[in-house]
């Protein structure tokens, strides 16, 4: 148990600092930090491209009405120097995504940390930073 | 269990080490608000991180690996390598002694105030120019006669630089461009860059700190030991600015790391999301 909580203590470690630094424009102008958001649902689609790799996340609302979420993560470089590979999260998978939403009103957010059904985390990176 | 979670939490540890090798800690200059980390301080150390470093009693600041400067095998320093940092990424302020304030003439501070974040030029998958550094590895290839500065990213590009003995050419033959025309010259452990003919097009920094076609750099490259390396670079542009400036950042290198395609154009979505005046 104490191994557990130890290693709870170093996913938190890792997960705070773990705000982003590669994006090539501003994060502040796009995301809004103030604006968390937690999104749960299934991936439809994954673009491995640059400059930021991103996937679309079908988000049911509580009247059933569903929106397609287009979200961000860092370059497919910095995933992949980091660990992660493109078929990190895949089509069809379920996934909860913390992150920030876009300022301007889109369905759009940049997504800090991404877990998969089995609680697995995924792409602990994005492309900005929020200081949260 | 815990094995798991440790091969899930593997990719996030190494990702928190490449952040912290790339990226300096937020220096005293980050706004309120954003105190924990900085997004957009420049990859590597600045003067303002080397100085709070040293008042905290922590020394020099986190580099690369340390050892021996190599040599060509003409005796010249060898700056070739894979590096990261060595320019200015938010704000090119982060690269001037702390209360330096940048020498901006009246129309150029004007231009930077109406400056959309939307329009900045690497948002938009065009070149850093110079002295602007994407957060992202560049490779130095350096020969007898040439120096190339490979950009991974944004843009995957490259910088020319002439070693070979040649002075400028007449300016009527410069067209103004993102990069300029350079001229270097290695003595000792420094590789010192002359350059002309930059466009006005790029921005310094995430701010929006402008220029004009009559800048001119001179940037002095110092190779300190195997792992690390200053980049100063003085900027003379009598159009933005009242008088010249220098900014130094740090470079880091890599050892082991090798570029990798980014081709920013592919799927550039944020541009048109981006709001408000430019800024961190």
């Amino acid at each position: 148990m104490k191994g557990k909580l130890a290693v709870a203590a170093l996913a938190v470690a890792l997960m705070v600092p773990l705000v982003p630094v590669f994006a090539h424009h501003s994060f502040a102008a796009e995301y809004d930090a103030n604006k968390p958001v937690t999104l749960k649902g299934k991936v439809t689609k994954v673009e491995w491209t640059n400059p930021h790799a991103r996937f679309y996340v079908d988000v049911a609302d509580p009247t059933g009405k569903v929106t397609n979420w287009n979200l961000e993560l860092a370059s497919p470089n910095v995933l992949k120097r980091a660990g992660w590979q493109r078929d990190s999260i895949k089509e069809g998978d379920v996934v909860t995504v913390e992150g920030s939403a876009a300022k301007d009103g889109a369905k759009m957010a940049n997504a800090r940390a991404v877990t998969l059904a089995d609680g697995k985390r995924v792409f602990a990176g994005s492309s900005g930073g929020d200081g949260k | 269990m815990i094995r798991r979670l440790l091969n899930v939490l593997a990719p996030a540890a190494a990702l928190a080490a490449a952040l912290f090798i790339m990226q300096a800690p937020a220096d005293s200059q980050a706004p309120a608000g954003k105190a924990t980390f900085d997004p957009t301080a420049p990859a590597g150390t600045d003067r303002a991180d080397a100085a709070k470093a040293k008042a905290k009693g922590k020394g020099k600041a986190k580099g690369g690996p340390a050892g021996p400067i190599p040599k060509t095998a003409k005796g010249l320093t060898d700056f070739s390598g894979i590096w990261n940092g060595g320019g200015p990424v938010g704000d090119i302020k982060q690269g001037m002694p702390a209360g330096e304030e940048l020498p901006l003439l009246p129309e150029a501070k004007a231009l930077m105030a109406s400056r959309q974040s939307k329009d900045d030029p690497e948002a938009n998958c065009l070149p850093t120019g110079v002295p602007r550094i994407a957060p992202y590895p560049w490779r130095i290839v350096q020969t007898d006669t040439h120096i190339f500065f490979l950009f991974e990213g944004n843009i995957h590009s490259y910088r020319q630089i002439f070693i070979d003995g040649r002075p400028f050419p007449p300016d009527r033959d410069i067209d103004p461009t993102w990069y300029g025309y350079s001229i270097g010259k290695i003595e000792g452990n420094v590789l010192t860059v002359e350059t002309k003919g930059y466009n006005d097009k790029f921005w310094f920094d995430f701010m929006g700190t402008p220029h004009t076609e009559k800048m001119t750099t001179v940037e002095r490259y110092t190779r300190t030991d195997y792992g690390n390396m200053t980049v100063e670079t003085t900027i003379t542009d009598p159009g933005a600015y009242s008088k010249p400036f220098t900014v130094k950042f740090a470079a880091t290198l890599r050892p082991g790391e090798e570029l990798m395609e980014y081709i920013c154009q592919e799927n550039q979505q944020d541009a048109a999301h981006l709001q408000g005046k430019a800024g961190l």
